[in-house]
């Protein structure tokens, strides 16, 4: 089974766990207003914790344009890599504890974060005394890169029903863990005599070197929790900026490998879409009994 | 959290120091320098670093109605970001390097593509060509410096023999002295298909001992020969095998020690720490060495003489059996070998200058088959650190 069906899986198990082992147990008698009082009072703070998982997309936006191959006979704009925006998905889990009061909540979220980005870029040679002549090579360039995400994030919910809106802000420093690319080449040969399209084995190679020990970035996103027995479910999106530069640039052209077929990164700053789904649990509870907190 | 907070500040504003790098940029960079016709074809001979920083690299063309190769010169800023090209012209052809600096120009050796008359180039700073001035002889085929003036190996082909010539900048020959190939025209063979590229490129060479003995490795006597010499005789040969093996590169370390290489039937050796015999008769095979198997067949080599770790070294250059450029670094004093680099993945790589540049770290000239198939100029600059590393 692979990580992608693993996580849908414990997903689903956690979540069914959560939910049905509260099912069963009976709303207690209704309270007098003042012991409803003293427990809105003693809702009013409540520590959460719980593990959201979900999918996240990466758009990659270059700050300065490096390139192994310079044209000195065409645009220097065409050697240019065009990113691939939000297409490649990723995944990520996270761990959270959030600490709520009126409504505020505050909440660190360490996260393991893959994430995917892609990019490409094409090349045409052509022979202007014989037009059949011309070869046409595509790159295409796919980078893999593991974070330990670092997000500090304000919540404030909408509501006090057991449907709870909320906005989220925050910042965030993510910590590099490890990152691999691979890069394929593909085209079109007219230079033997007929049309030959053809496509290389692709070139694998760990490039944790390529990438900067971390960056740090800030997150905007909305979201809502459901109150469903003493737990909450917890559905959220957030908008990720990258606000500093995560291409190494010492390393930018040591990978002889990558250098050899003419790849090398840009410097840039990535933005992620992550949407999460999850369960959280009170760490405080009214009684010794595990009654619920959050109603 | 107080402290969790603290932490997160202070990793923010580490990570906001990796910005674009004007410094790193200089230091490290791979380039190649990519025209979109089909049928160009460009191979350099040698790289010089400019007074701003950046790189002029002299390089050959193919040209379509003659069998010579045609002029390429290629400027760079000091990143190797391409500024501009100059294309000579079909009128002038066979450029040969050194590409040599007096009286803040670059100069080179060429000939006329008619009468095949040697010319004298002189390139601006910026690549542009002040003026062509002509030399005479026929047949140039090395380049060096000699003070202020320039030393020229070239090919007499009505009268068979090498010349060995001391040119000024200003074109004027001062000096020069003349040796027989040998009868026949089976001995002038290899030589005329080496400048018409349809045989085995060979690796003539002229200069000065530290001595003040003139050599060139170039055709003696019916052999590939390294010949030293006062201009007025010959004082000391190291013979080849005909033109079959021979010395490929000479730097003259200290004294009478020489690094150099060899090429014999294919086979190539280094021999990082040698005396060579200036005044008398000997052979390339008596010179040992270490045998490179991984070497191309008679490949090029180029030594440099340079510092790594604070470590005198040389720098050998040249062309592996796997498309890469390989540099092979010895300890200048022993001889010792030290260690290696491999330059270059997927298509092949063929070196064709290496020279020290101003920020301690080297920079490697050579062609890359794009795609495979188009010959192009590419640079590799490797820092001062990326060296460090090495051994």
């Amino acid at each position: 089974m692979t990580t992608n069906k693993i996580i849908p899986f414990l997903l689903m198990v956690f979540l069914t766990g959560a939910v049905f082992g509260q099912a069963k147990r009976k709303v207690p008698p209704g309270f007098k207003k003042k012991a409803r009082e003293q427990q809105n009072s003693f809702l009013d703070k409540q520590w959460w914790i719980g593990l959201t998982l979900g999918p996240n997309l990466t758009k990659a936006v270059p700050d300065g344009r490096y390139s192994v191959l310079v044209p000195t006979d065409y645009d220097i704009a065409q050697a240019d890599k065009a990113y691939d925006g939000f297409s490649q998905l990723g995944s990520q889990a996270t761990l959270e504890i959030t600490f709520n009061y009126k409504g505020f909540g505050f909440s660190f979220q360490p996260t393991y974060r893959l994430s995917r980005f892609s990019y490409g870029s094409e090349f045409l040679w052509e022979n202007t005394e014989n037009a059949q002549e011309t070869l046409q090579l595509n790159y295409k360039s796919k980078q893999s890169v593991d974070y330990a995400d670092l997000p500090l994030i304000v919540k404030y919910e909408f509501t006090s029903n057991r449907l709870k809106p909320f906005i989220q802000a925050g910042i965030f420093y993510s910590v590099l863990v490890n990152a691999s690319k691979t890069v394929e080449r593909s085209g079109i040969d007219n230079g033997s005599g007929g049309n030959n399209p053809f496509t290389d084995p692709a070139v694998t190679v760990g490039a944790k070197d390529l990438f900067h020990k971390g960056y740090w970035g800030i997150i905007s996103g909305a979201g809502v929790n459901y109150s469903l027995g003493n737990v909450r479910l917890v559905l959220d999106a957030s908008y990720r900026i990258g606000m500093s530069n995560i291409t190494n640039t010492e390393n930018r052209f040591s990978n002889d490998r990558l250098a050899g077929i003419g790849d090398v990164f840009d410097d840039m700053k990535i933005d992620n879409i992550v949407i999460s789904a999850g369960v959280l649990f009170p760490m405080r509870f009214l009684s010794t009994s595990f009654k619920s907190s959050d109603r | 959290m107080k402290k969790l907070l603290l932490i997160l500040l202070i990793s923010s504003a580490w990570s906001c120091s990796n910005e674009a790098d004007p410094e790193l940029d200089k230091a490290n960079f791979t380039r190649i320098f990519n025209s979109n016709r089909y049928n160009a074809s460009y191979n350099p001979i040698d790289i010089k670093q400019t007074a701003d920083g950046g790189y002029l690299v002299l390089a050959g063309r193919e040209l379509e109605n003659s069998n010579f190769s045609g002029i390429y010169i290629i400027k760079t800023d000091n990143v190797g970001t391409f500024e501009s090209e100059f294309i000579v012209d079909e009128t002038f052809v066979n450029p040969v390097g050194e590409l040599m600096l007096a009286n803040e120009n670059f100069y080179f050796f060429c000939m006329t593509g008619v009468n095949l008359q040697t010319q004298l180039v002189e390139v601006s700073q910026a690549g542009e060509i002040n003026q062509v001035i002509n030399v005479g002889g026929t047949y140039p085929s090395a380049a060096a410096m000699d003070g202020g003036n320039f030393l020229l190996l070239g090919y007499d082909n009505a009268s068979k023999e090498t010349v060995l010539s001391i040119v000024s900048p200003a074109g004027a020959v001062s000096q020069s002295a003349s040796f027989s190939i040998g009868a026949g025209d089976a001995v002038e063979e290899p030589i005329i298909n080496h400048f018409i590229r349809t045989g085995r490129k060979y690796p003539f060479q002229v200069g000065k001992t530290l001595g003040g003995q003139y050599f060139f490795n170039g055709f003696y006597n019916y052999t590939f020969s390294l010949v030293f010499t006062d201009l007025s005789e010959i004082q000391g040969v190291v013979q080849g095998q005909q033109d079959d093996g021979g010395i490929s590169y000479l730097l003259n370390t200290t004294g009478n020690t020489f690094a150099t290489a060899r090429f014999n039937f294919g086979d190539n050796y280094f021999i990082p720490n040698t005396p060579i015999n200036t005044s008398g008769v000997s052979s390339s095979t008596d010179l040992p060495g270490f045998e490179l198997l991984e070497l191309t067949a008679d490949a090029p080599v180029k030594i440099l003489a340079s510092s790594i770790k604070n470590t005198e070294v040389l720098v050998y250059a040249s062309n592996t059996k796997g498309g890469q450029i390989g540099l092979y670094i010895y300890d200048r004093a022993s001889g010792d070998f030290l260690g290696t680099k491999y330059l270059g993945f997927s298509n092949p790589y063929e070196v064709s200058g290496v020279i020290n540049t101003a920020d301690e770290g080297i920079l490697v000239c050579g062609t890359t088959y794009v795609a495979g198939r188009f010959p192009r100029i590419t640079l590799f600059k490797l820092s001062k650190e990326e060296l460090d590393k090495v051994f």
